[in-house]
């Protein structure tokens, strides 16, 4: 059923702090994951049991740090476990459909609660932008009032997330709720989608919004955003390609102090310890020295490369572009974009769309006899 | 890592080897390589005098390693891990390096060939450095067989099993014993009745107390190893068999080995619309003449054909309809029953059109030699089409000895349909991991070792299941497949591959992908644990788990990462 949760003297963030709380106080969940706003304005997410303490609660932050796909399997992978609602950015569930099919996380008792994404800066960024304000929490209402256009754009000076800049699914899709920003007058109302039974315990009714020109204005902000963004997207992965042809991944990697930030950072590389951090890179110091003497020279840490090499190997296939990769190197190298555009390229071999469906088969363990014929035996 | 002592042979393997590779260079260069401790060349390293010198070596020098540089693993690895394992040492600390095959046959620049096979060798000493000892297991092995299909082949194959005093279960798809023979009058070269043959067979095979037999019944899945195969039978309908509870409507069967004899189908010439076949009445196949001729009536309703026509090869030897081999049987059944019309119709022209004759076997030739000197005319031609031409049929086409067009009036046209693999042979393959070759028949182990094995431990191929054969051939392939199928079973226990997969349990994410990757379904999630644990006997030791598995938690002992790696950087040295 679609919905509008009302908003009243302008407060959109107020509504959406009322509807959390509902959802627990009418015990649609038991609690709810989302993020959060220290005192000094830092945000975070975390798992809120007590409605009260959800007035700090701000999924509409225009802030990420990280992805919040992991967390949602800590709470969700094995029984017992609570009912919780967890608020995801569009990336994050993409990242969350992933894990699921990684058996990493469980929908089972789940409530997703989508939002659609404004735009987002990375944590630093956001701090000196709370600073330039005067500290505390950032007023977004800027920010909030584009929604309605479309016409995203960051605060003047500052940039969105280099991931954000070419994301071109910022629109939730495929959550349980989904609190559907784009096109609307956020100061009036929030239009949502829920389950019809959600709806009836938080008292909630259908809004004429079905056959309305609103659900209309939605789709046309959406594919308005959609094509810009792609096409910011298919530049960005056109510059890095040609530098790919050109320079090669060691040397857009070459400045790589592999702090393996990306890795750790990145919601699909789920492994309990990466094969990088176990004994098997650890190698004898007559190694290097035969290695060295090869080559000539050997680059130190060693197997930097292959570390990005494996990495792409075992994950391009599922990056959902959310970009904490590039958000979280110290040495600000294109992290994300690289994986991005190769993942991209190896999505299309496969007709693969990573975050769309939780039943399409990870490409990895599909076997298609045909697949590829034209590289060796037929 | 220089703790360890490995010795190095290089063989020479005659002149195969040395011819390309010079050996003894090979052998002083492994002597610098870390880790070994002597290296020798050697005229057969797989000698009785070349293993002996592996096993005083490893007693006398205390080797922990030994690297042999030779012919293909495939060949030779388990004369040289038993070599060791006689010494004491254990025999998974054996590596082989491929000089042979992999090398000296496929180079000749002989320098050259040296310098790779320094690669190849150092490469096997780096890897060896960090072999680590496996246990062997021993699997028991249950007493029986399962044989599925029951044409002639799966008839002498259970026979075989049965008389050595062990158990056969002969499942048959369809609703009586005897496939394809069943439809067959007499048979070359001897022109005996066939169904006298097959009478005496089936019953030898029916009466016999260790038989079981599964009439209208189909495997539905196969489980297990060699020495432990849980087969699952479901049968149709009420069960003809003896000895078994017909209320029932599958079972379970737990065997050390399987047979396959499924048999082949005959080409369908509609493939072949030029040939007329299904439209006009009086073109038929060799199939349909021969249950005509052991039904003791041509079908001619009293008018005998004045004229008959063979057509060699249809749907054989020919890549349009996908079908490039021979089939080996159709020109002995053309003259066989070519032979047997001339006998019924002494006045009529019998004429087979051939591309080629092909009489190979044991009295074949003198077989064909006698049906044209009784009047069997026989001209190499290529048929193109058959047309209807008032109440007989025309043949068009070409005498391709003397490039002359041919256009022929018949009364009767046969055409010697070849033989495809069976329809099935897709589900079986995957249900058996068996391999198929590219004309869609089961693939042997080897074409000229292993006839009857397959690269599934345990399980064999008899008769046309394999490729086409005809009745003697089928017997004897069937009687080789029974007593490979008997071996695991009189040792009573087999030795499984300790290389099998491995999960580190701190590594595992519980993510599955190796589940779903193992073609063998070795691996399982366990919900306890939360981590993956692999079933030993399940896992044929492939390592498609070990590639997917990101963190490598699942690894294959024997080629671990860090041995692969070592091989790796040693190669590119
Ligand atoms: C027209 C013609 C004439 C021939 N004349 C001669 C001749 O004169 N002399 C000669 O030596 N050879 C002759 N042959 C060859 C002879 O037919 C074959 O050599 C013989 O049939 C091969 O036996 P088989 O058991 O391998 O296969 P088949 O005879 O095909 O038997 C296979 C059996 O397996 C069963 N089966 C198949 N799939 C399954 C399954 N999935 N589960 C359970 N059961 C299954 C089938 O029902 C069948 O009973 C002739 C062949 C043809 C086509
Ligand atoms: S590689 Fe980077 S962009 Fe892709 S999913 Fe991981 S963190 Fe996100
Ligand atoms: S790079 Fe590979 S091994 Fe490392 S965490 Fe990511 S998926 Fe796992
Ligand atoms: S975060 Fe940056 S510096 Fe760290 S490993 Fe990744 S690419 Fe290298
Ligand atoms: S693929 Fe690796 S991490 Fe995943 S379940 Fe198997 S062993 Fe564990
Ligand atoms: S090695 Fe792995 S994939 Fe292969 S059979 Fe064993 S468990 Fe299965």
């Amino acid at each position: 059923m679609r919905a509008v949760i009302p908003v009243s003297n302008g407060d959109t963030l107020g509504a959406v702090r009322d509807f959390l709380r509902a959802l627990i106080t009418e015990e649609v969940v038991d609690a709810v994951l989302v993020p959060m706003e220290t005192t000094d304005g830092a945000v975070a997410p975390a798992l809120v049991a007590d409605p009260e303490l959800l007035e700090a609660a701000n999924p509409l932050a225009p802030v990420l740090g990280l992805n919040a796909a992991p967390v949602v399997g800590h709470v969700s992978l094995r029984t017992p476990r609570a009912r919780i609602g967890v608020v995801l950015r569009s990336c994050e569930m993409r990242a969350l459909v992933e894990l699921v099919k990684l058996r990493q996380a469980d929908l089972a008792d789940l409530v997703t609660i989508g939002v659609d994404c404004l735009g987002t800066y990375d944590v630093p960024v956001y701090n000196a932008l709370r600073d330039s304000k005067g500290g505390g929490a950032l007023d977004s209402d800027a920010l909030l009032a584009s929604a309605e256009t479309g016409d995203l754009a960051p605060q003047e000076g500052y940039a969105f997330r280099d991931g954000c800049q070419m994301c071109e699914k910022p629109h939730a899709e495929g959550t349980d709720i989904t609190l559907e920003l784009f096109g609307a007058d956020l100061r009036v109302g929030i239009p949502v989608s829920l389950p019809d039974d959600v709806a009836v315990r938080l008292g909630l009714v259908a809004a004429a919004l079905d056959s309305g020109e609103e659900h209309g204005r939605r789709v046309k902000v959406v594919e308005r955003l959609v094509r810009a963004r792609t096409q910011v997207r298919d530049a960005r992965f056109a510059e890095i390609l040609a530098r790919l042809a050109d320079r090669r991944l060691g040397r857009i990697f070459a400045s790589c102090v592999r702090c393996h930030n990306c890795m750790t950072v990145c919601p699909i590389c789920c492994c309990r310890t990466c094969l990088f951090r176990t004994p098997t890179f650890e190698h004898e110091p007559m190694q290097y020295v035969s290695w060295a003497e090869r080559k000539g020279a050997c680059r130190l840490p060693a197997d930097t490369l292959l570390f990005h090499l494996t990495r792409l190997n075992h994950m391009a296939l599922s990056c959902v572009g959310c970009g904490v990769c590039t958000s979280s190197c110290p040495v600000q190298l294109p992290v994300g974009s690289v994986f991005r555009a190769i993942g991209h390229r190896l999505q299309g071999t496969f007709d693969y769309v990573p975050g769309r469906d939780t039943e399409e088969p990870l490409p990895m363990v599909t076997f298609r006899e045909n697949e590829w014929s034209e590289i060796g035996e037929e | 890592m220089s703790l360890s002592r490995v010795g190095v042979y290089v063989c020479h393997c005659g002149t195969n080897i040395a011819a390309n590779v010079d050996v003894a260079r090979l052998a002083e260069f492994a002597r610098s390589l870390p880790g070994a401790v002597l290296a020798r060349d050697y005229p057969y390293m797989c000698s009785d005098r070349g293993q002996a010198l592996i096993r005083e070596d490893v007693s006398e020098q205390a080797l922990d390693r030994v690297v042999v540089a030779a012919c293909s693993p495939r060949m030779h690895e388990p004369t040289f891990r038993d070599a060791v394992r006689q010494a004491g040492l254990n025999p998974y600390m054996v590596e082989m390096a491929n000089i042979r095959e992999q090398c000296a046959w496929v180079h000749d620049d002989r320098a050259r060939a040296t310098e790779k096979a320094t690669r190849l060798v150092a490469s096997a000493v780096a890897r060896a450095v960090l072999l680590e000892p496996l246990e062997e297991r021993q699997v028991d092995v249950e007493p029986g067989v399962v044989v599925i299909g029951g044409g002639i082949a799966g008839l002498a194959a259970t026979l075989t099993v049965a008389e050595a005093g062990y158990s056969a279960y002969l499942v048959e798809r369809s609703g009586s014993l005897g496939g394809r023979v069943r439809e067959l009058d007499r048979t070359y070269p001897t022109l005996d009745k066939v169904q006298v043959v097959l009478r005496e067979l089936v019953s030898r095979v029916a009466a016999h107390p260790n038989v079981t037999i599964l009439l209208r019944s189909s495997v539905t899945s196969v489980d297990g190893c060699v020495g432990d195969f849980t087969v699952e039978v479901k049968t149709r309908g009420a069960n003809l068999g003896e000895g078994v509870d017909a209320s029932r409507d599958s079972q379970t069967l737990v065997v050390g080995s399987v047979i396959v004899a499924t048999g082949f189908d005959p080409f369908d010439p509609r493939r072949k619309p030029e040939l007329g076949y299904g439209q006009y009445p009086s073109v038929i196949t060799t199939l349909e003449l021969e249950q005509r001729l052991a039904a003791g009536d041509l079908g001619d309703n009293g008018a005998a054909p004045r004229r008959v026509a063979f057509l060699q090869c249809v749907g054989s030897r020919d890549v349009q309809v996908g079908n490039p081999y021979c089939s080996r049987v159709c020109c002995m059944v053309v003259a066989k029953q070519a032979r047997q019309l001339r006998g019924l119709m002494p006045d009529a022209e019998i004429t087979v059109y051939y591309s080629d004759v092909r009489t190979f076997g044991k009295g074949a030739e003198e077989f064909y030699d006698e049906t044209r000197a009784q009047g069997v005319l026989y001209r190499r031609a290529s048929v193109s089409e058959i047309v209807r031409s008032q109440n007989r049929v025309r043949l068009v086409g070409e005498d391709t000895l003397l490039s002359r067009a041919i256009g022929v009036e018949v009364d009767l046209v046969v055409l010697a349909t070849g033989m495809e693999a069976g329809a099935d042979s897709a589900s079986l393959s995957a249900m058996l991991r068996l391999q198929r070759s590219p004309d869609g028949f089961f693939l042997e182990a080897h074409p000229k070792l292993r006839p009857v094995d397959t690269a599934t431990a345990g399980v064999y191929l008899a008769g046309c299941c394999q490729g086409p054969k005809g009745i003697a051939d089928t017997i004897a392939h069937a009687k080789a497949a029974a007593s490979s199928a008997l071996i695991p079973l009189l040792r009573g226990s087999v030795q499984a591959d300790a290389a099998t997969a491995i999960v580190n349990p701190a590594l595992c994410a519980n993510c599955g992908l190796c589940v779903e990757e193992c073609p063998y379904g070795a691996p399982a999630l366990d919900p306890f644990r939360g981590v993956a644990t692999v079933n030993a006997l399940l896992c044929q030791g492939c390592g498609a788990c070990a590639v997917v598995c990101p963190a490598k938690a699942i690894s294959l002992q024997h080629a671990t990462a860090c041995q692969v790696l070592a091989q790796v950087d040693a190669l590119m040295a």
